[in-house]
């Protein structure tokens, strides 16, 4: 499809005009790292930088909610998330919009996604062979040329809002193009060059896990079994329905706990913290490509960044696809 | 169609079966079916909501039953219900038992505990129909007669054609039927592996051994069929709780072939 362009100015002039229809959160800088805030009229945002601390699947439903219908807030504009979070949609979307549909998963957000100029030191999309911008589950992609952005269309709904807005964009030049696709191919080099140039094949990870299973035991033994890794996750899912005084309740879990899956009586598959460690990466990498056809991991770095017991998950990834 | 909304059912009875077993008869507010080995998520209103298999035919019209033993936080409260009150449910939820595949077929329930529950469906299910089938046979093992669940009913079945055999783990004075586990049925019972199909429900323990005896008299992994319980939260495949390896018990089970999940590590724990 015809690619656009969008000046600095005519940004800011667009986000000025969808604020009072739309909620439209933004990554904002804080020193090194990104959070997602609230846009409002006066806000100072960049399509610059890599993935917030906190994962994209939080706007599509809440880690803590009440599963009652809501009364429609407006809908959701997310600028700026980042290539591992979109791709995280695809399992997640796989999950709560299929047989059964889940209607407290919100399907009337707009992501504008935008290309990575920077990575945070756990990024790794580049070892699972991904790239560091959206390629699945935008509706507009934003990369950074001169003065202004080149837009990509990645739904009818993002072609829609374009047309809708056609104002604001202009067609975009060739060099223009040009400039996306030599920022992308450097972007990407610069990272897989930090990333050691791995790019790990993942084919026979469930005989590997199985027969290196000692790899887990070596790095799960700091793990506390505290969630972090979950929680943060771009693609983990699960949750634990609880019943409140009117309505059902939707609480994330995580398998990481020691109750996830124990039974009346006690009995628990996976009473063990070296299991649940093990089966967090089997779930990702071997169940969930085997029965919903997407991956659980997409390199985002978060569970490293964000575990408690200083577990690099990506070296056990890594130890463990290279083994012979 | 919200997957998480419940319908009301009124308590219409409650038979107790055990000290800890009790049955409950409930009749839905609106029209609701389940094909047998189906589950429901039954909610105890403000408390929780757990996981249990209709124990009545799939044919019967009007109240279905399930039999629920007291196990922990839900259900205790489950058994304070009286006749009147009203419990939620949502399903009915997975696969339920393959009954095209019996058919032609000498059908073996093995079953322990309270996990004659969902045989029950089954069998009752079975004989509605019972000219489909080669031959229907349930044994059946409880840890002492007491425990015995349905206790009235297991005439009324052999005389709808059913084949019985019943053991306790311990016998009392007046116990005159088998006494060991269950698997020590198959001391005096002839299978036919060859045109046969097993389903076995009970405790892990029981599964487990009653599995390895069917595949040692000669069943195929593919002719067993097992009612796995799991840890279930949604029931509708989505908040990750019942792994049985990859699959999700909520969805591509409860009924499992065996040979389906044969090679899946801790499945009987
Ligand atoms: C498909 C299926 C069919 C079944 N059919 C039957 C049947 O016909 N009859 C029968 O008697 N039993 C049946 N069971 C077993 C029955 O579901 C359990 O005995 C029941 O769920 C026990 O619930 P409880 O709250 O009383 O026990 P508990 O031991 O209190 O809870 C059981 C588990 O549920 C979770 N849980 C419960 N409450 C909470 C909470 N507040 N916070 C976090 N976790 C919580 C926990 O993980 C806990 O380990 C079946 C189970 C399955 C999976
Ligand atoms: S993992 Fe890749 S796509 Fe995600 S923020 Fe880091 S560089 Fe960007
Ligand atoms: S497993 Fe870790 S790196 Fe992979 S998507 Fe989840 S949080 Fe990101
Ligand atoms: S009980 Fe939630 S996925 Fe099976």
């Amino acid at each position: 499809m015809e690619q656009k362009f969008i000046s600095n100015e005519k940004v800011k002039a667009l986000t000025k005009k969808l604020i009072p229809d739309y909620e439209i959160f933004y990554p904002r800088r804080q020193e090194e790292s990104w959070d997602w805030a609230r846009m409002e009229a006066d806000s100072e945002f960049t399509f610059e930088g890599h993935r917030t601390v906190l994962p994209l699947k939080y706007f599509f439903y809440s880690p803590q909610e009440n599963l009652v219908e809501k009364k429609k807030d407006k809908p959701r504009i997310i600028f700026g998330a980042r290539g591992c979070d979109t791709k995280g949609l695809s399992l997640l979307k796989k999950i709560y919009l299929e047989d059964p549909e889940d209607p407290h998963f919100r399907k009337d957000i707009l992501v504008f996604s935008a290309d990575c100029t920077t990575y945070h030191p756990d990024c790794f999309c580049t070892v699972l062979g991904d790239q560091p911008w959206a390629t699945e589950n935008f509706d507009l992609n934003f990369s950074i040329v001169e003065n202004g952005y080149l837009v990509s269309v990645g739904s009818d709904a993002g072609a829609k809002f374009l047309k809708d807005h056609g104002g604001f964009f202009e067609s975009a030049r060739s060099e223009q193009e040009k400039s996306m696709s030599s920022h992308r191919t450097s972007f990407e080099e610069e990272l897989k060059k930090f990333n050691g140039n791995k790019v790990l094949d993942l084919k026979d990870l469930e005989s590997k896990i199985e027969k290196h299973s000692d790899v887990f035991k070596e790095y799960g033994k700091t793990c506390v079994s505290c969630s972090s890794c979950t929680n943060v996750c771009s693609s983990c899912f699960c949750f634990f329905l609880s019943e409140g005084d009117e309505n059902k309740i939707r609480y994330m879990d995580s398998c990481q706990l020691k109750s996830y899956a124990r039974v009346a009586g006690g009995a628990n598959p996976r009473e063990d913290l070296i299991e649940r460690f093990k089966h967090r990466f089997t779930c990702k990498f071997v169940y969930r490509p085997q029965m919903q056809g997407f991956g659980g991991c997409t390199g985002c770095g978060r569970c490293t960044a964000g575990c408690q017991g200083k577990i690099d998950f990506q070296e056990v990834l890594i130890k463990v696809a290279e083994a012979k | 169609m919200d997957p998480y909304k419940t319908i009301n059912c009124k308590v219409i009875k409650i038979i107790e079966e055990t000290s800890l077993i009790k049955t409950f008869i409930l009749e839905p507010e609106k029209k609701f079916s389940f094909a047998t080995g189906q589950f429901i998520q039954l909610t105890m209103p403000k408390i929780g909501e757990s996981p249990f298999t209709p124990s009545s035919s799939q044919f019967a019209k009007g109240p279905f039953e399930v039999t629920i033993m007291k196990a922990g936080r839900v259900t205790e409260k489950l058994h304070e219900l009286k006749a009147n009150d009203t419990v939620g449910i949502r399903g009915p939820l997975g696969t339920s038992y393959p009954l095209s595949e019996f058919e032609g077929k000498e059908v073996l329930l093995l079953g322990g505990g309270v996990g004659m529950a969902p045989l029950r469906s089954l069998l009752l299910t079975l004989l509605y129909e019972k000219d489909k089938y080669n031959k229907i046979t349930l044994l059946y093992g409880a840890k002492n007669p007491a425990d015995i669940v349905y206790r009235d009913q297991f005439e009324s079945w052999k005389k709808r054609g059913a084949e019985i055999c019943r053991t306790v783990d311990a016998a009392d004075k007046d116990w005159k039927e088998k006494e060991g586990v269950v698997t020590c049925l198959f001391d005096d019972y002839s299978v036919n592996p060859k045109n046969g199909v097993a389903v076995v429900c009970g405790p892990p323990i029981m599964m487990k051994f009653g599995t390895f005896k069917l595949l040692e008299l000669g069943y195929a992994p593919e002719s067993i069929y097992l009612s796995m319980e799991k840890n279930m939260s949604c029931g509708i495949g989505k908040c990750g709780h019942c792994g049985v390896g990859k699959y999700f018990a909520c969805k591509d089970g409860p009924v499992f072939k065996y040979s389906l999940i044969k090679d899946i590590e801790g499945i009987w724990e």
